[in-house]
């Protein structure tokens, strides 16, 4: 019995065991043969990244080769968020985390805070599997001493990535533009680009370094790699090489470009010594200067103040100082007046007044006046038949007595363009508007078409945009009707009139030119990165040809030329001692009123007149008279450039500065140009 | 009659004094090829990922475990079971001892487990050799009470393994407790117990099972563990997380597998304690269904042999042995196998001769000699 009851057992024992066999292999085989595929391609996912390989961005050279923005390697601490929290569960862990880091970063000389650290580590933009940057330009020591020490920091690395170099520092800043890591906006816009974006990619974000974005941009490699569980690198299954980004060459000097600077930097403090007889010192905050090469209006120089640092920008910046950099108390250090600035030109406006009436008939063997017709100027214009505000004065109420449309231009005479200004709202047969029109054909009141983003398209004022700017605003802009006022001051460049430094410079470079009005270009050619040879040359573009007979450009030249030649030219004073017998110099000076501002001093001018190399214009916002404060800045600009003199740009990089034999830290350049003097008094704007 | 005994006497099979003729060849074949399967699995599992720098520590250690195994198996099948017989209260008292020793000082906690003493460059882990010390004495026990068992000695029955497993779950180490379970249920079932004190045992067993779950005796992870499995949807959690890539592991082996030393997750290491608890994902994913369903069969070979001796055993007692071996070797290849497979909860189980470790080697081969023993000693 005790036998067969034990067999009995013993058999139910072995049904258990068979059972549980069973059930084994029956789960193996849906595991291992019914559902393979699925676990293979989890087993895929679970092991494989793809990493994308960092290309260089093409470098930015100056018209004579001169390298402008390079690239170099910095070590950054950067740090995997996916693994940190993998290891630090808790949040007071990581916060922990850290404070000691941001502590040994800032020891070792990289000035961090753990706030940001700890911020960056729930920032939505880097993805679950992306390395964060946290310090940028670590120490090979430090980088030695984490390695040493990775248990104690999970997921933080140190990598070597491509950054932005700039040897001469904040030279050109506006200009070269700098890049920044793309935002939303910016990878929407690019989605379709050949060169793909990923998030924190960097990207062009203002001057050269956004327009020519699509050249600069190298594309970037990937690498397939085989990772474990911590993320390490296991293997590499497969990889595409990055391609390095084209290189670009500028129509820009950096000697010229830093002679601007530097002296549109001094003319402002200049300006500032100054005082206003009633409202006290210039403030002279701001300026823009910009150079152009007549022949296809090419941008040889072209500086705004105040200005920033680019390589601020290079490891990210911070939201405070980005929105100091905009701020409008700081004077929007982040804006590029050249292109981005609206200004009245003031009488830097009045050769153009003068070529309408030339090109209309108005003035002319047939016309009502002719260019040798004198008109008295007493120093105010009153207009016939009118009531309230009827009186237009020179500045300072300076009567010129008799004035000929040349001597008008150099001793600037309002009341000559009133005179004018009064013809064309009178005159049959001559269109009431012909001053827009005719300054529309130089460019003014349109973009130029310079390849810089943000540039304004300026603003020039007609009857039309006065009814409609009161319809859309009626409280700002009371007044509809378009008065005979109105063409006064259009006359003489008064008013509502808005341009742009760049606009202005262009303008008078395609007087200088014989009348081609160019799109400004700011480079010459994309080169291959490897060998230096072009691979697109940026040819001029020409957008077209005005109507500039020698009858029509030679008396309004003559007047130019008086400016700085002629004892009463109004920039006279600061020409003094120019060499202007062999580089003979065609200028306007313009002092543009603002209601309740200072008066701002323009000044354009080129030179050499027989065949012009260079536009200059000069732009000091809040500084007193054109001829006073803006034409001595032009000259010193001009004079180098006609005695071939322009020091040779320095750049304040040590590495660079040793490459071309200079000692790594510059010599201050003593006696600087305030010390010279400058003429305080001058004639009117 | 004279042919008979002439090939009787010319069968050597015959002599009863030769119990070495008499050795089961099939049952240390699968012994030493599950061994080589593990000492295989237990490289790929630990040797990393640098081809010029293998690691080969564990495979250097695991090769000695069963070298080691080997000659304890030799020495279980070399003296007579029946001496164990009057050894085993000097075994089982032994083992208690070590098992309240090593919740001493004396003792060392690893991976969260008061089980281990440090004896030089090895760790031994006495809840190990535990498990055979409670098969003999209660095999010992059983078979002197062969028939019904009465209520007390039932009782007895119980308490001979329960001190072990109290001294175990302190540690604790449920996993191993529960091989305990296993052990004395199987034990119980052929020792003739009343079928309904069986039947209330379990009910027990079940009820006691669900107060260490929700007692404080268990740390949350390991309550976190045993329920996932009731869950697994939660997949988030660890050891959600575990059960889930063990399974991928095992998956992505498909058919044929992936081949030594080229599974993907093997390789990154995204399966913990692989060369233990885990070490059935490193078969799975790189020798695949082919590779299993040969463990299976290792497997099967050794139950199906245990099973045999239980029932050529020429007494109660040698079967008891190889039942207690059988329950105990079924039950870590089922818990181990389908943890890894997801239809058994996550509790930490050495695979017999496959995981990583010198104590769970050594108990196995020791068991598989003591069933080699009561085999080739049927018939004095």
């Amino acid at each position: 019995m005790a036998k067969d009851s034990s067999r009995l057992r013993l058999n139910i024992l072995g049904i258990v065991a068979l059972s549980l066999l069973g059930a084994l292999l029956a789960r193996l085989w849906y595991l291992q043969v019914l559902t393979e595929q699925e676990f293979q391609q989890q087993a895929e996912l679970n092991v494989t990244r793809e990493v994308a390989i960092q290309a260089p961005r093409g470098r930015i050279f100056d018209a004579k080769g001169r390298v402008l923005v390079d690239n170099d390697t910095t070590l950054v601490v950067t740090m995997d968020a996916f693994i940190l929290r993998d290891q630090l569960p808790g949040r007071d862990e990581r916060s922990a985390l850290a404070l000691r880091l941001a502590t040994e970063i800032s020891m070792a000389g990289t000035l961090t805070k753990a706030v940001s650290i700890f911020e960056a580590m729930n920032d939505p933009k880097f993805g679950p599997f992306e390395k964060i940057p946290i310090a940028e330009g670590v120490t090979d020591e430090f980088k030695v001493w984490l390695a040493e020490r990775g248990d104690e920091f999970p997921g933080i690395e140190i990598e070597q990535v491509t950054v932005r170099r700039y040897p001469y520092g904040a030279t050109a800043a506006h200009f070269l533009g700098y890049v920044g890591a793309i935002n939303e906006t910016e990878l929407e816009r690019r989605a379709t680009s050949q060169k793909p974006y990923q998030r924190s990619d960097e990207i062009g974000k203002a001057g050269i370094e956004l327009a020519y974005e699509d050249v600069l941009r190298g594309v970037p490699g990937t690498r397939t790699i085989e990772v474990d569980a911590k993320g390490n690198l296991i293997r590499e299954i497969s990889s595409v090489n990055p391609q390095p980004g084209t290189d670009i060459q500028l129509t820009l000097d950096i000697d010229v470009q830093t002679l601007a600077e530097e002296q549109l930097a001094s003319g402002l403090e200049f300006a500032r010594t100054q005082q206003e007889r009633e409202k006290g010192f210039f403030p002279a905050p701001a300026g823009a200067i910009v150079v152009l090469d007549p022949e296809g209006a090419e941008v040889i120089a072209m500086a705004s103040y105040p200005t920033y640092d680019p390589s601020e920008f290079v490891a990210g910046i911070s939201a405070e100082q980005f929105s100091a950099l905009l701020a409008e108390e700081n004077h929007s250090p982040l804006n590029n007046r050249a292109i981005q600035g609206l200004y009245s030109p003031g009488s830097t406006f009045k050769p153009f007044t003068i070529y309408a009436a030339l090109n209309t008939g108005l003035m002319g063997p047939r016309g009502r006046i002719t260019e040798y017709s004198p008109i008295n100027d007493p120093g105010y214009f009153i207009i016939p038949n009118c009531t309230g505000g009827c009186e237009f004065q020179n500045a300072g109420r300076n009567p010129y007595g008799a004035v000929d449309l040349r001597r008008a231009i150099t001793v600037s005479s309002d009341v000559y363009f009133y005179n004018l200004a009064w013809l064309f709202e009178t005159a049959p047969g001559v269109p009431r508007e012909s001053i827009q029109t005719n300054a529309r054909s130089f460019g003014f009141g349109s973009l130029t078409g310079v390849p810089l983003a943000y540039e304004a398209a300026g603003l020039m004022p007609d009857p039309e945009l006065m009814a409609q700017r009161h319809d859309e605003f009626p409280t700002l802009f009371p007044e509809r009707e378009w008065r005979a006022g109105n063409t006064l001051n259009t006359a003489i460049g008064q008013g509502d009139m808005g341009v742009t430094p760049l606009q202005l410079a262009n303008a008078y470079a395609t007087f200088a030119n014989g009348g081609t009005l160019y799109a400004p270009n700011v480079a010459t050619a994309a080169l291959d990165p490897a060998t230096g040879e072009p691979v697109v040359e940026y040819g001029h573009r020409e957008l077209s040809r005005l109507y500039l007979p020698d009858s029509i450009w030679q008396p309004i030249l003559d007047g130019l030329i008086g400016v700085t030649a002629q004892e009463e030219g109004t920039a006279a004073e600061a020409f003094q001692g120019f060499p202007l017998a062999d580089w003979p110099v065609a200028a306007k000076t313009g002092t543009a009123e603002q209601l309740g501002k200072f008066d701002t001093a323009v000044f354009a001018a080129f030179g050499p007149v027989a065949d012009p190399e260079y536009t200059v214009v000069v732009l000091l916002e809040e500084a007193g008279f054109g001829g006073d404060v803006a034409a001595p800045v032009a000259r010193r600009i001009l004079e180098p450039l006609a005695t071939d003199t322009v020091r040779p740009a320095e750049p304040v990089d040590p590495t660079y500065r040793e490459a071309l034999g200079l000692p790594a830290v510059p010599i201050e350049a003593e006696g600087e140009e305030l010390a010279q003097g400058v003429p305080a008094e001058g004639g009117a704007g | 009659m004279t042919e008979t005994r002439t090939r009787r006497g010319l069968n050597p099979r015959w002599d009863v004094n030769s119990p070495w003729l008499h050795l089961d060849p099939l049952l240390v074949l699968a012994s030493l090829a599950l061994s080589l399967l593990g000492i295989v699995a237990v490289y790929s599992a630990t040797r990393g990922i640098d081809p010029t720098a293998y690691n080969t520590f564990y495979l250097e250690r695991q090769t000695l475990f069963v070298l080691v195994g080997v000659a304890v198996m030799v020495a279980t099948s070399v003296i007579d079971y029946q001496t164990f017989r009057g050894w085993s209260p000097a075994l089982y008292g032994g083992s208690v001892l070590a098992l309240v020793a090593v919740l001493s000082p004396l003792g060392s906690n690893i991976n969260g487990a008061q089980a281990w003493f440090e004896l030089g460059a090895f760790n031994v882990q006495p809840s190990e050799f535990s498990k055979l010390a409670v098969i003999l004495l209660l095999a010992a026990f059983l078979s002197r009470h062969e028939g019904d068992l009465a209520l007390r000695h039932l009782a007895v029955a119980l308490a001979i393994p329960a001190i072990p497993m109290v001294l175990i779950l302190r540690q604790p180490d449920v996993g191993t407790v529960l091989i305990f379970v296993a052990i004395v249920m199987g034990m119980l079932l052929v020792g003739g117990a009343q079928v309904r004190h069986i039947v209330v045992i379990t009910l027990l067993g079940i009820m006691m099972v669900g107060v260490i779950v929700n007692s404080s005796l268990l740390e949350d992870y390991q309550r976190d563990r045993l329920t996932v499995f009731l869950n697994p949807d939660e997949a988030g959690e660890e050891a959600g997380f575990n059960q889930e890539q063990a399974q991928i592991a095992i998956g992505n082996g498909g058919l044929t597998g992936r081949g030594f030393g080229e599974g993907d997750q093997t390789r990154s290491g995204l399966v913990p304690e692989q060369e233990t608890d885990f070490i059935f994902t490193v078969i799975g994913e790189e020798l695949g269904f082919v590779g299993s369903s040969l463990t299976l069969l290792l497997f099967s070979a050794l139950i199906w042999r245990s099973w045999r001796a239980a029932r050529l055993s020429r007494d109660q007692y040698g079967s008891l042995i190889c039942v207690g071996v059988l329950t105990m070797l079924m039950f870590q290849m089922f818990q181990s196998i389908g943890m890894t497979t997801g239809i058994m909860p996550v509790t930490g189980i050495p695979l017999p001769f496959i995981s990583y470790g010198g104590s769970s080697s050594l108990t196995s081969f020791a068991a598989v000699g003591l069933v080699l023993n009561v085999h080739m000693r049927r018939w004095r």
